[in-house]
């Protein structure tokens, strides 16, 4: 008689038992399902706030004067344009480094005043980011026009704006943001090159640090580390306030899922392998009548963890439909992310229905051994 | 078919060391019908549990078959057990949750079952389970379970089938079909051997043995004994 009739058959008579074992294991998968549901949005979110935020790390040349830099918010020093292309194809560097966006930036004078020209060129993403632009993605011939400048030139979008004889065409008015964008000329990096006579030139890259670590953990060391191998000629400088905020948020995230995820696999071990060994006290008699008809070790313990695996399965499919479910429908009601940074993974329902039925298995691993190790005499002897 | 050799076996207890068997030799024939007798605690089931090869003794040896049971590892002594051995229990021991013809069909592989079909529905036939074929344990009255044991022992067609006290729980008419079937077993060219406190069983019983606290007091034969006489 086939092991899995046995074992089917066995459930369906035990099926308080079976019961019990498949909504714990269930649960258990369902916790898990919605933890790691809204730690991923969490982060994802987080990412995506604070690269609407902008970057939290400025890449100047090493000979930049920090005095100056900070008095006019740029550097006057400038690296070689490729220095992007080396940076992105350093073997460490999408682990530190993140949206590398090259900038070439001066004041210049227009109408009779100083304007911030910023000429901003194509984001470097690492391996599976989206290339969204760290600000704007511009064409050559445009440009985006700041508020307030935009107000002294009495200028509006589709209005030519010569500069050194290069005519831009204003694409963009951009809103009052109360920063010195307000007084800002972005360009494309190409005409800003051109416009200040600095050909394959730039003065910054910007990025975002991939680290997450807040400010006792000492990211820069590494950031900077890291920038010393592949642009030596280069220092790295990081805005704290943006990057504490990311690391805080991310780490609120990861320590809820390493209380969280420990205590739910914990629970659920305990759960299995208690209702496991019940099932085998409550099954002596049988065991000692398949040791009589010829089975051996292995197949009993084989009824016993195959029983595992298959509760395993039923567990993993029916936790991963309620985790899902609840996940999406009431996870932004108990977690700080918005119901639009939700997003099913399907490899996670794949995860969780091969690594549920190993779960159960090892959870029902003592109680199979018990099994193993009983008595055939104690049970089948006369009264 | 069967040699035990001066088996002895103790238990030991919380209360101190208990003798099962003392120094237990005697030796059963191909197609006899033995018949072990005895007082509650005189160590019969502990008997007929060694010779079925799930009780180690504490010394000596269980041949069965010409096969040293107990100097096989226990997958192989699994394994001698699911070729040569059919047992029948007097709490019957049926899976619950299994029907009439599964439990029959347990101790079989696939292969196995498919060759015996013709078997287990002639069992079934015989033993009057034909109405309750595809019911659970739990509704039989304790004649059918019996005989629901009795079919899974013999539809292997073992050499050798080891009753423990097969009838304790019945009423005589059913002790008395299960009695028969196992006679009929024996004449058939089984080897058949009963632990009871019965008498119904001594009618096919080919030779009768007493035990008690763990020895024999009535006199086995010898090695080369004729398998039909009887002990007085």
């Amino acid at each position: 008689m086939s092991l899995v009739l046995l074992i089917l058959r066995e459930l369906r008579h035990h099926r308080l038992n079976a019961v019990l074992s498949g909504l714990g294991l269930a649960s258990a998968v369902a916790l898990l399902v919605i933890i790691q549901l809204l730690t991923t949005a969490a982060e994802r979110e987080t990412r995506r706030v604070v690269r609407d935020l902008g970057f939290n790390l400025r890449i100047i040349p090493r000979a930049t004067d920090p005095e100056q830099f900070f008095a006019t918010g740029y550097s006057d020093q400038t690296l070689p344009a490729d220095a992007v292309t080396r940076l992105a194809a350093g073997a460490e560097t999408f682990v530190t480094f993140n949206h590398l966006t090259p900038i070439l930036e001066r004041r210049f004078p227009l109408a009779g005043r100083d304007v911030l020209l910023t000429g901003l060129g194509l984001v470097v993403a690492g391996p599976g980011e989206k290339k969204q632009p760290m600000g704007f993605n511009i064409s050559e011939g445009k440009a985006y026009v700041g508020q307030a400048l935009a107000q002294r030139l009495d200028t509006r979008p589709g209005a030519t704006l010569e500069l050194k004889g290069r005519k831009l065409i204003v694409e963009k008015v951009l809103v009052e943001s109360g920063t010195d964008d307000d007084i800002r000329l972005f360009t494309s990096l190409p005409d800003a090159q051109a416009i200040l006579e600095l050909p394959g030139r730039i003065s910054e890259i910007r990025a975002i640090d991939c680290l997450c670590l807040t400010a006792d953990e000492d990211p820069l060391s590494q950031l900077r580390a890291v920038l010393g191998k592949i642009l030596p000629e280069a220092q790295v400088l990081q805005l704290r306030a943006l990057a504490d905020a990311r690391a805080r948020q991310r780490r609120s995230a990861e320590q809820f899922a390493a209380f969280a995820v420990p205590l739910v696999l914990l629970i659920g071990v305990a759960w299995v392998g208690i209702l496991a060994a019940l099932n085998v006290r409550e099954r002596r008699p049988e065991l000692g009548l398949w040791r009589a008809l010829g089975w051996n070790s292995g197949r009993i313990a084989a009824l016993f963890l195959g029983r595992a695996v298959v509760l395993g399965v039923a567990g993993a499919t029916l936790g991963c439909g309620v985790g899902l479910a609840v996940g999406l429908h009431y996870g932004p009601k108990f977690y700080p992310v918005t119901a639009g940074a939700l997003a099913v993974d399907p490899s996670l329902i794949g995860w969780a229905i091969l690594l549920t039925p190993s779960f159960a298995a090892v959870a029902a691993f003592l109680p199979a051994m018990i099994a193993v190790s009983q008595d055939p005499a104690e049970t089948l002897r006369a009264d | 078919m069967v040699t035990c050799a001066q088996v002895t076996r103790t238990f030991a207890t919380r209360a101190g060391r208990i003798v099962g068997l003392v120094e237990v030799s005697f030796h059963i024939n191909p197609g006899e019908f033995v018949v072990l007798q005895g007082p509650s605690g005189s160590g019969k089931s502990t008997l007929l549990l060694t010779l079925g090869g799930m009780l180690r003794p504490s010394s000596g040896t269980v041949t069965v078959a010409g096969t040293d049971l107990y100097a096989l590892s226990s997958g192989a002594r699994a394994r001698v057990r699911a070729a040569q051995i059919g047992f029948v229990f007097q709490l019957f021991h049926l899976v619950p949750y299994l029907t009439v013809h599964q439990n029959i069909l347990a101790g079989l592989t696939s292969a196995q079952a498919r060759e015996n079909r013709d078997r287990v529905d002639a069992l079934i036939t015989e033993l009057g389970l034909t109405e309750r074929r595809r019911t659970l344990p739990g509704t039989l009255s304790a004649g059918e379970r019996q005989r629901v044991a009795l079919a899974r022992a013999l539809v292997r067609r073992p050499p050798l089938i080891l009753a423990d006290e097969p009838t304790g729980n019945l009423d005589p008419a059913n002790a008395a079909l299960v009695f028969q079937h196992l006679g009929r077993y024996r004449q058939e060219g089984g080897t058949v051997l009963v632990v009871t406190h019965g008498q119904e069983a001594t009618s096919h019983a080919t030779r009768i043995l007493r035990l008690e606290a763990g020895r024999f007091v009535t006199p086995t034969l010898p090695l080369a004994a004729n398998a039909d006489s009887l002990v007085p």
